[in-house]
């Protein structure tokens, strides 16, 4: 006897649970009890269950238990997974296409030629020599120490990924900014992408992508990297002066003319932190994607983990340390230039 | 051509209200701003505004804050959509045009100045001068010589390619000004374009617009809340209050009968002295009999008189237009034109 046989008799559907009086799966908790012994539960009111799915089944067996909500979702996402990646896979096969054409750039292009391209890079964006010394400090170091190719194969990952979430995020950052309903509609899409654990989307994707594909990690890196760079970008526009967006439409400019002569200049201090933002969070990513087959840096980490190999992980640690700082004080300090070069 | 109506405003009103179209039948059958926000929830901005704004005269819009006056020169580009009523920008409605011909009509006839500059911060001063020409198409070699031009003629030389951030509030605002001019739009809207600057930059401002008027004879739209500015600019003074017209007409006009308390209130702080003019309280009789102390312009104002009088209140001035004989002045009726008038009591009498 359990706790809602009398629920279920009151309601006259004894029948109904009869027919379905088949051995289902076990919970736990009955395969504790079966453990303990039957010993008939004390129907004290300190123990009343909680009308849960598997207390009910308990009472009825056609009740579905709490595990069959599980596997019924994972059965409707291998029921439609065909088709989806039969959509998705075309789709984002250039994303693959992307990562590892940058990835065999990278690795192929000698050290003597990747180094000071991107030493020239920092220059010219951040016009400052410290900065320059500093970058090229650090790569060195990187590189003496024999993890060269991992770091360049993490940086590689991070520059199409974080390319790709400008690419879209501003886009989407400038409808948001336009419209208030897909202000709406995209916050809680972001607020999920940002609070789930990193983790949870790598599920999903190992059943859509073989984990062969380079583009697996990719997507993971960008849903869980674009999120900054839109909502700044809306943020950024909507935070744009209001007598300066009267005094466009007081001398006649088209909406396009607005956005690309006022709003994307005045909004782009806040675009740039976003996209400073993206940069660090695809770098925390990369580390994470390193379980889905993504290299670089967090492969070490990985066998650091894996093998307790003490020294290693805790030396890629420290690289992934060094890359996010030559990241932010590169990116912040091209921040700052464009800031300076409108302050009010 | 100076005296054709270039902009006329005709029984013009704006409420504020996701649903107008009730709000506007409580108004017009009387509803007074104070109420219509008490019981309709509400907000009357503009109340059957009739203005007819003259051809290549400065008309001045003034209030105190809340009155609608930025609201109202909003309307002129549409800035703001009306209620109700009709903007007649050369005799054809601005009401009618599409998308298109209203950014047309805001391209070449309408240019504007605002109280905050409103500039491009992150465009040199001569682009920000150039902007109008930039929307039209051309890029900066094309309006160069435009744009320096007029920079030039309010006081910019040299600072074409500063940023906005490093000019001082003034010059800023004689930016703003040039953007304006570079448009070369017939109309020159310019809300409260002088507030934000201080007592002395003001008045340069001032009569940098006068003297600049007087050469392009453009037809200005000024909107301010202070008085001796009013008088100063206006041609053609319109007193709005509470989002209703409470006396238009020449400036002196209204400083010698005003028809309303809130002016009385208003002109009270004012000098007159400085304000008031010959012509306007002259009389026109010209008696060749009388012994005249002095020849006076009929432009010079009463300060002017007071200081060639020395004080002495028994003198009679004669007034002369180039040269001839206009009317005269006696010291006795400048000396109660100085003493403030007031208004009405019987609130039927006011016209409009």
């Amino acid at each position: 006897m359990a706790t809602y046989d009398s629920l279920f008799s009151a309601l006259g559907l004894k029948e109904w649970c009869a027919e379905g009086k088949e051995d289902g799966p076990m919970s736990m908790a009955d395969l504790l009890a079966k453990a303990k012994g039957d010993n008939a539960e004390p129907e004290s009111l300190w123990d009343f269950p909680f009308p849960s799915m598997d207390a009910l089944n308990d009472s009825c067996a056609a009740f579905p238990q709490s595990r069959e909500l599980t596997k019924g979702l994972e059965q409707g996402f291998l029921a439609v997974k065909d088709n989806l990646s039969l959509v998705l896979d075309p789709l984002t096969q250039p994303l693959s296409w992307a990562l590892d054409g940058a990835l065999y750039g990278m690795l192929t292009t000698p050290w003597w030629i990747i180094i000071p391209i991107m030493l020239a890079v920092v220059f010219l964006v951040t016009k400052s020599w410290k900065l320059v010394l500093f970058v090229g400090a650090s790569l060195c170091l990187l590189a003496f120490i024999d993890y060269y190719v991992y770091a360049m194969q993490t940086l590689a990952i991070i520059f199409v990924c974080a390319f790709l979430c400008v690419l879209l995020g501003v886009p989407i950052g400038i409808a948001m900014s336009r419209s208030n309903t897909m202000q709406r509609l995209t916050i809680p899409v972001l607020d999920m992408l940002q609070t789930l654990p990193p983790f949870v989307y790598l599920i999903p994707l190992i059943f859509l992508f073989s984990v062969t594909e380079s583009k697996l990690y990719g997507i993971a890196i960008i849903l869980y990297a674009i999120v900054p760079v839109v909502r700044l970008t809306n943020l950024g526009i909507r935070l744009v002066d209001k007598d300066v967006i009267e005094a466009a439409n007081a001398f006649g400019m088209t909406p396009s003319q607005k956005l690309f002569k006022v709003q994307i200049p005045l909004a782009l201090p806040n675009i740039m932190a976003g996209i400073n933002q993206t940069i660090m969070m695809s770098l925390a990513m990369v580390v994470i994607a390193s379980l889905v087959s993504a290299p670089g840096l967090g492969v070490l980490v990985l066998r650091g983990i894996r093998n307790l190999e003490l020294g290693v992980g805790l030396v890629a640690g420290l690289g992934i340390v060094i890359l996010a700082v030559v990241l932010d004080r590169v990116t912040k300090a091209s921040l700052a230039r464009i800031n300076s070069s409108q302050n009010q | 051509m100076a005296n054709e109506i270039k902009i006329s405003i005709k029984n013009l009103y704006k409420i504020f209200a996701p649903t107008p179209d009730v709000a506007l039948e409580y108004v017009k059958r009387g509803m007074n701003k104070a109420d219509l926000l008490d019981q309709q929830n509400h907000v009357l901005g503009l109340r059957d505004i009739n203005v007819d704004i003259l051809d290549g005269k400065i008309t001045v819009i003034m209030g105190l804050s809340g009155s609608g006056k930025s609201t109202l020169i909003r309307h002129l580009n549409r800035l703001i959509e009306p209620t109700a009523g009709e903007i007649r920008l050369d005799g054809a409605d601005v009401l009618d045009l599409n998308e298109e011909q209203l950014r047309q009509l805001r391209r070449e006839q309408m240019s504007m100045v605002f109280q905050k500059f409103a500039l491009l911060p992150h465009k040199t001063v001569l682009e920000n001068a150039g902007m109008a020409l930039n929307i039209r198409g051309s890029n900066v070699a094309d309006f160069e010589n435009e744009a320096v031009k007029w920079l030039a003629r309010v006081g910019l030389e040299g600072n074409e390619n500063q940023y906005p951030h490093q000019l001082s509030g003034g010059m800023q605002q004689r930016v703003g000004i040039a953007r304006a001019l570079v448009s070369n739009s017939p109309v020159m809207l310019m809300d409260e374009a002088f507030s934000a600057l201080d007592p002395l930059i003001r008045s340069d401002m001032q009569d940098l617009l006068l003297e600049l008027q007087g050469e392009l004879q453009k037809t200005i739209v000024f909107i301010t809340h202070d008085l001796d500015e009013a008088l100063k600019l206006s041609d053609h003074l319109v007193i709005l209050k509470d989002g209703e017209v409470v006396q238009q007409g020449d400036p002196q006009d209204i400083l010698l009968n005003p028809n309303d308390p809130y002016i009385v209130a208003f002109i009270n702080d004012i000098n007159r002295a400085r304000v008031l003019r010959v012509r306007s309280i002259m009389n026109r009789d010209v008696d060749s009999d009388i012994d005249y102390a002095g020849d006076l312009s009929e432009k010079d104002n009463l300060e002017t008189v007071l200081s060639r009088s020395g004080g002495n209140t028994e003198l009679i001035f004669r007034v002369v237009r180039n040269g001839e004989a206009v009317g005269s002045l006696s010291m006795r009726d400048l000396t109660r034109a100085l003493v403030p008038t007031d208004a009405p009591t019987s609130s039927n009498a006011r016209k409009d």
